[in-house]
């Protein structure tokens, strides 16, 4: 009984921790903020235009993730400007971006899970 | 002993790199399997695959599925979870730790589309307002809700539109989610009907919109605005939620007040809920129309160009099921012949009729004991036994059916741009011995 106690006591001072909730939002925030070099990015020309363009919204992680056409990098281009808001992107600039994109982060083949549990 | 670790490093490196010849290198385009083809196989995993001749042409083993290795979450209050992405924060709670009946703050996934607000100074005075088609328009703290509607409590499944992501190939667009964008906490609140009922829903209003305190990652308006029919805004289950298993809801989880919507895309639980509008068109906010939260009516061709003109916004999500009680990568003693597994199935609006299981490769099936939900909108806890008949590596499949029948396909279907709706059946690789 008394273990149950001590438990269910830790457990509401845990969850009723009033700054906790601070706490946490400062710790998305350092999470959001935290520096990325470009070199996170496959080598290749474009990298550094890339770099810049994107991360001034979202991080690295959304381009690292994705295995995407040159026609579906493309449509992004234009999906960003149309519902996130991006400055339209057009032109030379437009080309090297998706050219880089469409060379580094291309289709992939891809299983149903990531890696081997049993190596590595 | 630098040879042996050379050969498991071309099989899977072969995979990677050009996956059909490495099929008809390891399986052989035939149906049978080579012999030089299972050893290769069997070194590549270190066993035996005892039933490797009905695994399909053209599949991986999902041992050998490649992806580079997660990374995890590290917060205060929260688990390890799968880090999805920083900026915007997504993480992904790991199928084994979703076993708790009614899901624990710390492992609740986390799912943004833009900035986590500051905390509320006094949550009391938070205030929500209900306008647009409305005879009477409304302003009320938290304090008011609790003061003039009923409290409600229940079991809600809450599930992120895009769960099951990764199971489409080509490749769709969003969070890579697994299974694991799934919760089943238990929330307290008032109905949503109750408060629109007391605003007074005139003639018009066939639609919601929905507002909250996140800001777009691009500091550039609100993170993300979504509405839903008015028939499911005045469902039972649909609540304006206060509490989350009984303690104030966690901030990375839309403290002070969110909205609960059940079984369909989280999207519509909008989280720092601050706005309601009532209208006579569906909404126009951030996330809808296009390919945002829609899907294909009559299927198109995976990873051709669409603009969602013609697709249907996402309602009732499809039914899918978790394996809790072992991890994909799970080794288990030499000898284990006879293993308890157990998990968590739903189906949106849907509830669970049956979850079967196999581990030869889909060659046989054995139906689970599936519970019946506490209340609607809650998931199900299924459990069973499962035979190996020896040593080696096999992959446990699992796959639910909905009440009406619907099972969970072998393979995503109905792909889409931004990739929504993927419930194929899972599976998980454990190593006896």
């Amino acid at each position: 009984m008394l273990a149950v106690g001590a438990l269910l006591t830790a457990t509401v001072a845990l969850a009723q921790d009033p700054d906790l909730a601070r706490r946490q939002a400062e710790a998305a925030a350092e999470i959001a903020a935290r520096a990325e070099e470009e070199t996170v990015l496959a080598e290749g020309e474009g990298r550094s235009e890339t770099f810049a363009y994107c991360t001034a919204c979202h991080n690295t992680a959304l381009i690292r993730r994705s295995a995407f056409t040159r026609d579906r990098w493309d449509d992004l281009m234009d999906w960003m400007v149309e519902k996130h808001g991006m400055n339209p992107i057009d032109g030379e600039f437009r080309t090297t971006i998706v050219d880089y994109l469409a060379q580094h982060y291309g289709p992939r083949a891809r299983g149903p899970r990531g890696g081997n549990p049993f190596l590595d | 002993m630098p040879g042996y670790k050379r050969t498991e490093r071309s099989v899977a490196e072969l995979y990677r790199d050009d996956p059909e010849r490495a099929d008809a290198l390891v399986w052989g385009r035939r149906d049978t399997l080579k012999g030089a083809g299972l050893a290769a196989m069997g070194v590549a995993l270190g066993s035996a695959i005892p039933f490797a001749r009905h695994l399909p042409s053209g599949m991986l083993p999902a041992a050998l599925a490649q992806g580079t290795a997660p990374q995890f979450l590290q917060m205060e209050g929260k688990a390890r979870l799968i880090l999805q992405g920083e900026r915007p924060l997504n993480a992904e709670t790991p199928e084994a730790l979703l076993d708790d009946d009614v899901t624990p703050a710390d492992k609740f996934f986390i799912r943004n589309n833009g900035s986590v607000p500051e905390p509320a100074g006094d949550p009391r005075a938070w205030k929500i307002t209900v306008d647009g088609e409305v005879n009477t328009p409304l302003e009320l703290t938290l304090g008011d809700l609790e003061a003039r509607f009923p409290l409600v409590t229940a079991r809600l499944q809450m599930e992120c539109g895009g769960n099951g992501r990764a199971g489409f190939s080509p490749q769709a667009a969003g969070n890579q989610w697994g299974n694991g964008a799934i919760s089943n906490a238990e929330w307290t609140g008032v109905r949503l009907r109750d408060v629109l009922r007391a605003a007074g829903l005139k003639e018009g209003a066939k639609f919601t919109g929905h507002h909250g305190a996140d800001t777009h990652l691009s500091a550039q308006g609100p993170a993300i605005s979504r509405g839903m029919r008015i028939d499911k805004a005045m469902e039972e289950d649909t609540l304006i939620a206060i509490r989350m298993n009984g303690q104030p809801i966690p901030q990375m989880h839309g403290a002070p007040a969110r909205l609960l919507v059940p079984g369909w895309p989280g999207s519509l639980s909008q989280k720092w809920f601050t706005r309601i509008e009532l209208k006579a068109t569906p909404h126009t906010g951030r996330g809808m129309g296009g390919t945002s939260y829609r899907m294909p009516v009559r299927p198109i061709v995976p990873g051709s160009r669409n603009n969602g003109a013609d697709f249907a916004d996402m309602e009732s999500m499809p039914v899918r099921s978790v394996l809790t009680s072992h991890a994909h990568g799970a080794r288990l003693p030499a000898g284990t012949r006879a293993l308890d597994i157990r998990g968590q199935a739903w189906a949106g609006d849907l509830s669970v009729r049956a979850v079967d299981v196999s581990v030869d490769f889909g060659q046989s099936w054995q139906a689970m004991a599936v519970a019946a939900p506490p209340n609607r909108h809650a998931w199900q806890r299924w459990s069973g036994r499962v035979a190996f008949p020896s040593d080696g590596y096999f992959e446990i499949w699992y796959r639910a059916t909905d009440s009406n029948g619907r099972m969970q396909p072998h393979a995503a279907a109905n792909w889409n741009p931004q990739g929504y709706g993927a419930n194929p059946i899972s599976r998980a690789a454990v190593l006896v011995g």
